[in-house]
């Protein structure tokens, strides 16, 4: 492979450094009244405008202010999504402070390492789950000072003279303003482009999470580009038209740059859904108009529709059938043009979209939207083939923490299946001659990891290329494929190397499949564990009068197992004879955060997981059957 | 943390007080001091199209036409409805406003029956007290009967009036007793009426002679005279359709608020199950008499106005069969709904009309001059029967249940759920 850049733009270099807190203050100056952001409270979307939002803003920073929050200090935040993250947020940059997002689901021990490791003087949690998790660990973390939370359901007991509910922290900051009411505008003056702005920890599916330093003019330069024209949303970018529901994590890149920092710099409109239970429905409400999700939401939304559709009654599914084959056609139709539309293609949309794709659309909360983008984990076709049947064309895009996810993106009409697309405007990107490694250098890459200078040397050389870790090879000459992590490849007994996570996808692609891990490295022949779709299983196992209890009991059914080795036959067919599974083993419960088998984006910690189940890859290369699975034989 | 022991915990003293203070600043989910209002943004128009879900505010989440479709549908049979009469003949418009007249009885009856649970066959009783209150009160003095010829400004709403007092006076008696016994108090109501209106001549003109109605004077304006407004002649009968029309405009949008209101809700709470409903707060005396009167009221106001449409009245039309249809009309339309009470008085009322066009086309209906199985007044009743007793088997929520049915299909498509 050679080295690959884009014709060189001069807009790298154009884009002048700006700060989030004198963008909102220049909002709030234009634009008081335009709403800015909503959150639904008993079912009603309450406004808060560029006028409100500042307003909100520097009360908290304030208030952080008044609990000591200075320059270089880190504030930590754990809550859901919710206008306060944002304020926080923005609070912290208004006093030069980065912050430090945790995932809500992050566990009692991590929450003590990443307290330890980040050093942050003030934690806000959201209620009172977060304040017992903080409660637990504070005699701990020597510099954590203070807890704020933010929901005081449940907390009228607590009496920890280091807990404040929001309202008495802004009331704290209130009586600092009133002393030192210039604070504010002293310490904007102090601003410079290499300030510190967050601390974002990323998962690492292997070892302890890793923090990395984002700067002020990172994040200026990621957040332009993406909106720039032929940027990640298309020729018009961001604009003050565009309505958002923020529902991903905020401790994500992603969602930061698109909520916070997009959203801020593009003057959109921002919905924060009432909780993670309510998405789907506060989805169709709002319509959003740009929308990213990670595979796995695109995955569930697609597997509720193919279960509301077996349920439905024969008229409809008629009509859905017809509109599903239209679509089909008209979706293989634009795959082969990049994502634009035919006249044909056009035709059938339209049918497609009379029978039954309009309602569906709204339904889903897709009616509107005119940029969906999937990221943070490889998609399968399958699912792109599905929303572009229904005319909503997913728009994949590749990047990481450590490059302010500035790497590769498709672009609307230039869209390849199975590729991350091209590389964004203006950036270097190159494939490692030896390993295959993507290679990204602009000035989107971290100042480092945070206290960890030798993992900041691995990552980013001296030429200043990011590792970012990944294999990847070209498509065409311009389009990105990601093979795999570049320390999952699978080297097999006999030599070959082979990419888990290509059989791994082609296996989740079935919709009663949601994990699949494979196995193999230094093995004869590829194994697989299999974790059943808890929902499609269930409804398939009603619908064959199949008795089940548990997910344990339903995944080890016969004829369960069955249905799950067809699925692994049915891919093997498609791969070469040495990337065929032989063997699989059930999972016998549904994997997640707090047991360590995930990270807190959903994403397999490989090593820890095969940790947990040696009993079953033995099993499987033993020659034995004792636990529930199926031996496929040379397929 | 201190012990419940120590003198400083205990209540009263200056510390306790702070902290319960401080208890309760935490007690809500939300922070007090941030901003954020209801509605109070402004968003660009394609950031709001195409939304009707998205209520930033309670007044557009609890308004009555809460999706466009809905406002352009209203807008629509509005429109409809006011350019009606002038396209019409006279004998159509006649029926209309009868039908619109019988919507107003029906929401009366329903907000009783429907909504409040309490079965009423008395309901042509205080349609009588209102024909005759509207008649005395403008009515010419006949040389038996009593008649003050005042405007209908003042007789419509005292026909309102006294009926809905009659209902205050009788509803003590009807709130003692519930199902069968109810109607049977309340059929012995409109037997107790109709002898009384047949023996009080002054009233009402005696049995089998009648009296003449109120004058059609409304405001000072002599509604029989012929108007014109613009292109459009305006005749008594069309004057008369347009007041029934506003008038069950207004009145079928309040008994809709009443029936959402918190009145309404203990409507529904009675008709559930009253000693749960007692339990839960509900005054039964109270919400029983709120609904007698109410439909009292509306019972004679529509009592009025049928007396006008029909020009002279006797006491024999307040009898049981006419209540039957006004129990048809709930039935039919869909208890405890609004629209269908008005889709099920349009039925009642058409159906008779309809089924005259068609004679002609069914060998077995018998014409004027004989001939046939049966006649067309059979035929009426029959079908009023068997459409009661299938819609109450097969959709109790009638007319309107089956449309709410065709709207739920489509509303989930491609969905069944």
């Amino acid at each position: 492979m050679t080295a690959t850049t884009t014709p060189t733009s001069s807009a790298a270099t154009t884009h002048a450094t700006w700060h989030l807190s004198r963008q909102l203050r220049e909002n709030a100056a234009q634009m008081p009244q335009r709403v800015a952001l909503r959150e639904k409270r008993h079912g009603i979307w309450r406004d808060i405008t560029w006028a409100d939002y500042l307003a909100n803003v520097e009360m908290v920073a304030y208030a952080l202010a008044a609990l000591g929050v200075g320059p270089t200090d880190r504030v930590a935040i754990q809550s859901e999504n919710r206008p306060e993250w944002l304020y926080v947020d923005l609070g912290s940059n208004m006093l030069r402070a980065a912050v430090v997002g945790f995932y809500p689901t992050n566990p009692v021990a991590e929450i003590r390492y990443l307290l330890q490791d980040s050093g942050a003087r003030v934690l806000v949690a959201e209620d009172q789950e977060q304040v017992d998790k903080a409660m637990a660990v504070i005699d701990d973390v020597d510099t954590l000072e203070w807890v704020v939370y933010l929901d005081s359901r449940g907390l009228a007991d607590y009496d920890d003279p280091r807990l404040l509910s929001l309202d008495e922290a802004v009331a704290r900051g209130a009586e600092r303003r009133a002393s030192d009411p210039e604070l504010l505008s002293r310490i904007d003056a102090e601003k410079t482009p290499e300030d510190l702005v967050t601390l974002i920890y990323t998962s690492g599916t292997t070892g302890p999470p890793r923090g990395a330093m984002l700067s002020a003019d990172n994040i200026s330069y990621g957040t332009d580009v993406f909106a720039e024209d032929d940027g990640m949303f298309g020729s018009d970018g961001l604009t003050h038209d565009d309505v958002l529901v923020s529902y991903l994590p905020l401790s994500h890149v992603v969602e930061r740059g698109v909520t916070t920092w997009g959203g801020l710099r593009n003057g959109t409109i921002v919905h924060f859904a009432e909780s993670i239970d309510t998405v789907v429905a506060d989805l169709a409400e709002v319509q959003p108009t740009v929308l990213f999700a990670v595979p796995r939401i695109w995955e569930k939304i697609q597997a509720s529709v193919a279960i509301r559709m077996a349920n439905a009654s024969r008229v409809k599914r008629l009509a859905y059938d017809l509109s599903r084959r239209l679509g089909d056609r008209a979706a293989q139709e634009r795959i082969g043009t990049g994502g634009a539309h035919t006249p044909l293609s056009r035709v059938l949309t339209f049918c497609a979209w009379v029978l039954a794709g309009r309602k569906l659309r709204r339904h889903l909360g897709l009616a509107k939207v005119r940029m969906a983008l999937s990221g943070a984990a490889p998609i399968s076709t399958e699912v792109l083939t599905f929303f572009l049947s229904i005319g909503v064309l997913i728009h994949e895009a590749y990047g990481m923490t450590e490059n302010t996810a500035v790497a590769t993106a498709n672009r609307p009409g230039r869209v390849r299946l199975g590729t991350v697309g091209e590389p964004q405007p203006g950036i270097d990107l190159r494939l490692d001659d030896r390993t295959g490694e993507i290679l990204t250098r602009h000035r989107g890459t971290f100042i480092g990891y945070w206290n960890k200078p030798e993992a900041t040397a691995e990552t980013v050389d001296a030429d200043g290329w990011l590792h970012t870790g990944d294999v990847g090879e070209w498509v065409e000459g311009t389009h990105l494929k990601i093979v795999d992590r570049i320390k999952d490849i699978i080297i097999t007994a006999g030599g070959k190397n082979i990419s888990p996570s290509e059989i791994e996808n082609a296996i989740k692609a079935s919709p009663y499949v949601r994990e699949a891990v494979v196995i193999g490295d230094q093995r004869p022949y590829l194994t697989a564990i299999i974790g059943i779709e808890f929902d499609t299983v269930a409804d398939w196992a009603s619908r064959r009068r199949i008795e089940y209890t548990t997910y344990r009991d339903l995944s080890t059914k016969p004829e369960v197992i069955e249905l799950i080795a067809d699925v692994v036959r049915d891919v093997n067919t498609r791969l070469a004879r040495v990337e065929s599974v032989r063997k699989l083993r059930m999972l016998h419960k549904e994997l997640d955060h707090e047991d360590g088998e995930l990270t807190a984006t959903q994403k397999l910690k490989r090593s820890a997981f095969a940790a947990t189940v040696p009993h079953l890859i033995d099993d499987m290369y033993a020659g034995t059957s004792e636990y529930p699975g199926a031996d496929l034989g040379r397929g | 943390m201190t012990t419940a022991t120590e003198p400083d915990a205990s209540p009263g003293t200056a510390d306790a007080v702070a902290r319960e203070a401080q208890g309760l600043e935490r007690l809500t989910g939300y922070s007090r001091s941030l901003r954020s209002s209801e509605g109070g943004g402004t968003v660009p128009g394609a950031a709001r199209r195409g939304r009707p879900r998205l209520v930033t505010a309670y007044a557009k989440d609890q308004a009555l036409l809460n999706t466009p479709a809905k406002r352009w549908w209203t807008i629509a049979a509005l429109v409809v409805a006011l350019l009606a009469p002038f396209y019409l003949t006279r004998d159509l418009t006649l029926l209309l406003s009868m039908a619109m007249v019988f919507a107003i009885s029906g929401i009366g009856l329903n907000l009783l029956t429907g909504y409040a649970g309490q079965i009423s066959l008395g309901h042509p009783f205080f349609m009588a007290l209102g024909a005759y209150t509207a008649a005395v009160l403008g009515g010419s003095p006949g040389s038996t009967t009593w008649g003050f010829e005042l405007d209908l400004a003042i007789a419509l709403p005292i026909a309102a009036l006294v009926p809905a007092v009659v209902g205050l006076l009788v509803a003590p008696l009807a709130v003692r007793v519930r199902g069968l016994y109810l109607a049977v108090l309340t059929l012995g109501l409109l037997m107790l009426g109709e002898q009384i209106f047949k023996q009080w001549s002054q009233l009402t003109g005696g049995s089998g002679v009648g009296r003449g109605v109120a004058l059609p004077v409304l405001f000072g304006r002599d509604l029989s005279v012929r108007y014109a407004l613009g292109p459009w002649i305006i005749d008594e009968d069309i004057s008369l359709y347009l007041i029934c029309l506003a008038l069950l405009v207004a009145l079928g949008v309040m008994a809709r608020n009443i029936a959402r209101s918190r009145t309404g809700r203990a409507f529904a709470a009675v008709r559930d199950r009253d000693i749960a409903a007692e339990i839960m707060g509900v005054n039964l005396l109270r919400t029983k008499t709120l609904a007698f009167v109410l439909s009292s009221a509306y019972a004679g106001l529509a009592g009025a106005l049928m007396s006008l449409l029909v020009g002279r009245i006797v006491p024999e039309q307040w009898n049981i069969f006419l209540s039957i249809q006004l129990l048809a009309v709930v039935v039919i339309g869909g208890v405890a709904t609004i629209t269908g009470t008005i889709i099920g008085a349009a039925f009642v009322v058409l159906l008779p009309r309809i089924l005259e066009e068609l004679a002609p086309y069914l060998p077995f209906i018998g014409g004027a001059t004989g001939g046939g199985i049966i006649t067309i007044f059979q035929l009426e009743t029959i079908l009023f029967g068997a459409l009661i007793i299938l819609f109450l088997t097969l959709e109790p929520r009638g007319l309107f249940g089956l449309w709410y049915r065709v709207r739920t299909y489509f509303k989930a498509w491609p969905f069944s759920y």
